[in-house]
């Protein structure tokens, strides 16, 4: 038979393989060139198999490249490449099996977009570079960055709807998943799937936390034609980053409040998912969709019992950091002492002994007795009481039977406790960080923060879940508890 | 397995090496089993408290033995007490799997809370210590059950709280600890990016790595065959996405005799490498559970599936051994032993390649190793009659491999073989029985029945499968007659070793009247 330099034509196959897309058949030398010269594709041949691969998320741009042969895959330098070249391209016959789609009717939904939400939206749909082209799968890609309370679901929804592709919508929690589960199935006429709070279930929409989509991505990268990153900042973990690139989806849009992360991590998002096309500034909304609010600091000082053993714990620790030559100014001198504590017993009880002294602060017998308080003169609102651990949101919800949402929650009361909320059957919740990201705990016109991290991004996220004015029109209200003279104090003032 | 943060390792002179448990450490298993027995009927924070004590001790004597020497060698006595803490916590992640705990409550917690949550709202919200009481009697009263039952309940199933039941472990402290080493070589292994494996069974090795749909391929070394194994993503990045498939791996290969796994490990962007082998303390303490044998693609499970339906002179052989090619081996899908004769035949299914890697392979075969070999190739490209009429063994396929393809190249081979048998075989045989089927005397002689019927048998006359000596016939012809009771008739045939009765009552001019099932008279025809 004849080499593979002598045929005229390029006979190529394209299949999803576990993550990957396979290119099998002849390919010829002039286009293995060009391939591996795009500067945006990494194509290898697999020496397993004898054939060629490219990463599962390249595979929008490995179809523009066979497609067009002008097209370098973000690289121009080729551009005035000569003609008998992209002749012999434009010869390959390519059967590309990538995608295995189910069937999804046209797709509509009730929502129409506020204008802001549409120039977004418009935004993101411009990015795509197979506007004009039926032949090849629409490909939009780029992230939003929109306050928290601006609709970033609603744009998400429309997005979907606009592509009315098999979708994959992935999110960090489990209260945003069933947020998403919930609009989808009011939205769409299909049914919605899920991975994620023990339920594994594929359907053309489906609904993924980020920890199952790491988990399900090479066995179901073939499925969608869309996939939407709520909170995409999350992708910036090393780990998470593999769900981007283990999809051959190739339409992405990310949704974030905070595109930019200090590791520059966003770089990798903006590589996986695309740029960055579109910010909404928090002050083109204000007014508008965010209350305006009052603040009251309360301090509590700790019991005899509770200071005694906070400063037992707490000189644990800084007796070790005297011993070594930790100082504890920075980020890093924390991350120091953490891993120490993997391999030194004594950086591990000194770090233990801290978190007992923090737990006394958080959890203080003054913090119930203000809350006490603050329940009894706020009789009439509508309540969320925030605690930054688990144990303190059970203390609180015994003590004054309020029903509490925490990560160890079940789905099925969860559910429950937050459409009470909604509906208000309950004007009280207590919600250990859960509800940091995202999702619509609506119409609370009171919140408490009990030791709150001090973390900023934290406060703000939580802020802007409550901020709705009281009934009667009067300005929302903040309470902060904290203790006196304990280093959550700083922490409370290094926010102002 | 355990959790990452449990992990220990040691660095020393740029290693990666797990630190095993050794037996001094048996006494703190011990003691860790007993914690967990001693705690039953107990509530889950209790243990965790007691356990919590056990680790201060440790770290207490560490510290206090680090303090106790001299500072130049305090860094070796700390180095020493280093991380034992964690040994407690990887007992108690191992103990945690046999113990089951229960929520004990007078009432369903999550009915109590509904009911509690519903009364508060009913009393104006609860602020006071009183308005608690009232909102727990009022919660009680619609649940008809005592306001101290309704508090009790109410999170009566928190982790904390929850009833230590019972403690199945099987283990003594010695089991514990082989359980704890395997499961810390397992964690070690989850930041691997690559695993290269020589093992004294090659054959289960490669089997659970397709198995666990991770990718292989052999080296040849001078240390022996090395089965280099990766996942498809691998080709473009260093990943420690295969890690926890690795681990499953290890049981595998530590399940043999003999064995040497070398892990590039990424730590925390470090690149190190771990040696692992039989010469560690990993071994399986437990039966792995039975698992099916499972395929790569799913053309091949089909193919198993079907031919295991079909009855062929030929016994299908899954990941049969490896087969030498230059510095690298080739382990096919499978192989078809004659049941005959000690002959093999080996079968790849190859899904879409190119004809040049087809062509490259089969000439490799060819050139390198002395076996017979069949393709079935993916016809999609349309070589497959190519190659097929330059060699008879290759199939193209579509979909599925068409198992009448295979048989009748297995014919092929079969009827070569049946020649050369017969070539082998007098031209007569004059057995020694009265009577012998066919099938015994091929058994005989180690060829398939087929290969028997050129042959003459001058004493002997083939009656259906069996040959009979004519004196015998005269016999049986005189013991049996009409009206006789067909099992009189069979024992009769049996007494001269005749199971086929059917033929040789017709031979004798007889026929059966059945009566039900089994039963039945023999009449004259």
């Amino acid at each position: 038979m004849t080499g593979p330099e002598s045929t005229d034509a390029s006979n190529l196959r394209l299949r999803y393989e576990d993550g990957t897309v396979r290119l099998d058949g002849t390919v010829s030398a002039p286009l293995r060139a060009r391939l591996h010269e795009a500067s945006a594709l990494e194509f290898e041949s697999d020496p397993r198999t004898g054939t060629h691969r490219v990463p599962a998320f390249q595979y929008a741009t490995l179809r523009a490249l066979l497609e067009r042969p002008a097209d370098t895959g973000g690289n121009s330098r080729e551009s005035a490449s000569p003609g008998g070249e992209s002749d012999e391209i434009a010869s390959a016959t390519v059967d590309d099996g990538v995608l295995s789609l189910g069937a999804l009717s046209q797709l509509e939904s009730a929502y129409t977009l506020r204008e802001y939400q549409e120039t977004a939206l418009e935004r993101w749909l411009e990015t795509d570079p197979n506007r004009t082209d039926d032949d090849l799968p629409p490909a939009p890609r780029g992230v939003l960055e929109l306050p928290t309370g601006s609709g970033k679901t609603v744009i998400g929804l429309k997005a979907i709807e606009r592509l009315s592709k098999p979708t994959l919508i992935v999110v960090p929690t489990i209260d945003l998943l069933e947020q998403w589960e919930r609009e989808l199935e009011a939205e769409f006429d299909a049914p919605i799937g899920r991975f994620g709070g023990g339920e594994q279930r594929l359907e053309a929409i489906t609904v993924s936390t980020y920890d199952s989509a790491y988990l399900k991505a090479d066995s179901v990268g073939d499925r969608f034609g869309l996939v939407v990153f709520d909170e995409v900042h999350h992708l910036g973990g090393e780990g998470y980053r593999d769900i981007a690139r283990l999809l051959a989806a190739p339409a992405r849009l990310g949704l974030t409040a905070t595109f930019e992360r200090p590791d520059d991590a966003h770089e990798a998002v903006a590589d996986l998912v695309g740029p960055l096309v579109h910010s909404i500034d928090v002050d083109e909304l204000a007014g508008e969709h965010l209350a305006p609010y009052d603040v009251k600091r309360l301090e509590v000082s700790l019991t005899d019992e509770e200071r005694e053993e906070y400063e037992r714990n707490q000189s644990i620790f800084t007796d070790y950091l005297a011993s070594s030559n930790i100082r504890m100014q920075s980020g890093s001198d924390y991350q120091e002492l953490v891993k120490r504590s993997g391999t030194d017993a004594a950086a591990r009880e000194a770090l233990l002994a801290r978190q007992r002294a923090r737990e006394i602060t958080r959890s203080s017998d003054a913090k119930i007795r203000a809350l006490e308080s603050i329940l009894d003169e706020n009789r009439d609102e509508r309540i969320i009481v925030f605690t930054a651990s688990n144990d303190l949101a059970y203390e609180v919800s015994e003590r004054f039977l309020i029903p509490t949402i925490t990560h160890r929650t079940g789905t099925e009361e969860r559910r429950e406790i937050l459409e009470r909320f909604r509906e208000g059957t309950y004007s009280r919740v207590v919600t250990s960080n859960v509800l940091d990201e995202g999702v619509d705990v609506p119409d609370a016109s009171v919140a408490v923060v009990l030791s709150g991290s001090g973390s900023e991004r934290e406060f703000t996220q939580r802020l802007g879940r409550v901020l709705r004015p009281k009934d009667d029109g009067g300005r929302a209200l903040l309470y902060e508890v904290v203790s006196q003279e304990t280093s959550e104090e700083r922490v409370a003032d290094r926010r102002r | 397995m355990l959790t990452k943060d449990l992990l220990r390792v040691s660095r020393a002179g740029g290693r990666y090496q797990p630190r095993f448990a050794e037996r001094e450490h048996r006494p703190l298993a011990a003691r860790v089993i007993g914690i967990y027995q001693g705690h039953v009927g107990e509530s889950r924070g209790a243990l965790e408290s007691a356990l919590e004590e056990l680790e201060r001790e440790i770290s207490g004597a560490g510290a206090a033995s680090a303090g106790a020497t001299s500072s130049g060698s305090a860094s070796t006595a700390s180095q020493r007490s280093v991380d034992e803490f964690k040994l407690v916590r990887g007992f108690a992640a191992l103990l945690d799997r046999e113990t089951t705990v229960q929520t004990e409550a007078p009432l369903e917690p999550v009915r109590a809370r509904r009911a509690a949550f519903e009364a508060a709202e009913a009393v104006g919200g609860v602020a006071s210590e009183e308005e608690r009481a009232m909102a727990l009697v009022g919660a009680g009263e619609t649940l008809d059950i005592s306001a101290d039952d309704i508090a009790a309940s109410l999170y009566a199933d928190l982790e904390d709280r929850q009833i230590v039941e019972s403690v199945d472990s099987r283990w003594s402290p010695d089991e514990l600890l082989a359980q704890y080493n395997l499961s810390l070589a397992q964690t070690a292994l989850f930041d691997a990016t690559e695993i290269r494996v020589r093992s004294s069974d090659p054959k289960a090795l490669i089997s659970a790595i397709k198995r666990l749909r991770l990718m292989y391929e052999i080296e040849k070394t001078p240390a022996g065959r090395e089965v280099v194994v990766t996942g498809p993503t691998r080709l473009f990045r260093a990943t420690r996405r295969y890690g926890t498939r690795f681990a499953r791996l290890l049981r595998t290969v530590a399940k043999t005799s003999e064995w040497r796994l070398e892990a590039t490990i990424d730590d925390r962007g470090t690149e190190r490498t771990m040696s692992l082998s039989a010469d560690d303390p990993v071994s399986v303490p437990d039966a792995e559970p039975v698992v099916d044998v499972s395929f790569d693609s799913g053309v091949e499970s089909d193919f198993a599936a079907r031919v295991s339906a079909v009855d062929l002179e030929w016994d299908l052989v899954r990941e049969p051994e490896a087969l030498e090619s230059g510095t690298r081996v080739m382990i096919p899908d499978f192989a078809f032993d004659y049941r005959h004769a000690d002959f093999r035949v080996y079968l790849e299914i190859m899904g879409f390649w190119t004809p040049e890697y087809v062509e490259k392979k089969l000439a490799q075969l060819e050139q390198l190793e002395d076996v017979d070999m069949i393709v079935a190739v993916d016809e999609s490209l349309g070589v497959g009659e190519e190659i097929a009429a330059r060699d008879h063994r290759a199939i193209p396929y579509s979909g599925s491999v068409r198992l009448k393809d295979v048989a009748d190249v297995l014919r092929e081979f079969e009827s070569d073989l049946v020649a050369e048998s017969v070539a082998s075989l007098p031209d007569e045989i004059e057995p020694d029985e009265d009577a012998v089927a066919l099938a015994a005397l091929a058994e005989t002689y180690g060829v398939s029945e087929d290969a028997l019927s050129e042959t003459s048998y001058p004493n002997h006359e083939l009656v259906g499968r069996t040959l009979v000596r004519p004196a015998v016939l005269e016999d049986l012809g005189d013991e049996i007659e009409g009206g006789m009771d067909l099992t009189d008739a069979e024992s009769a045939l049996g007494s001269y070793g005749i199971t086929d009765s059917s033929a040789v009552l017709s031979r004798l001019g007889y026929r059966v009247d059945w009566e039900g099932l089994s039963g039945g008279t023999v009449r004259e025809r």
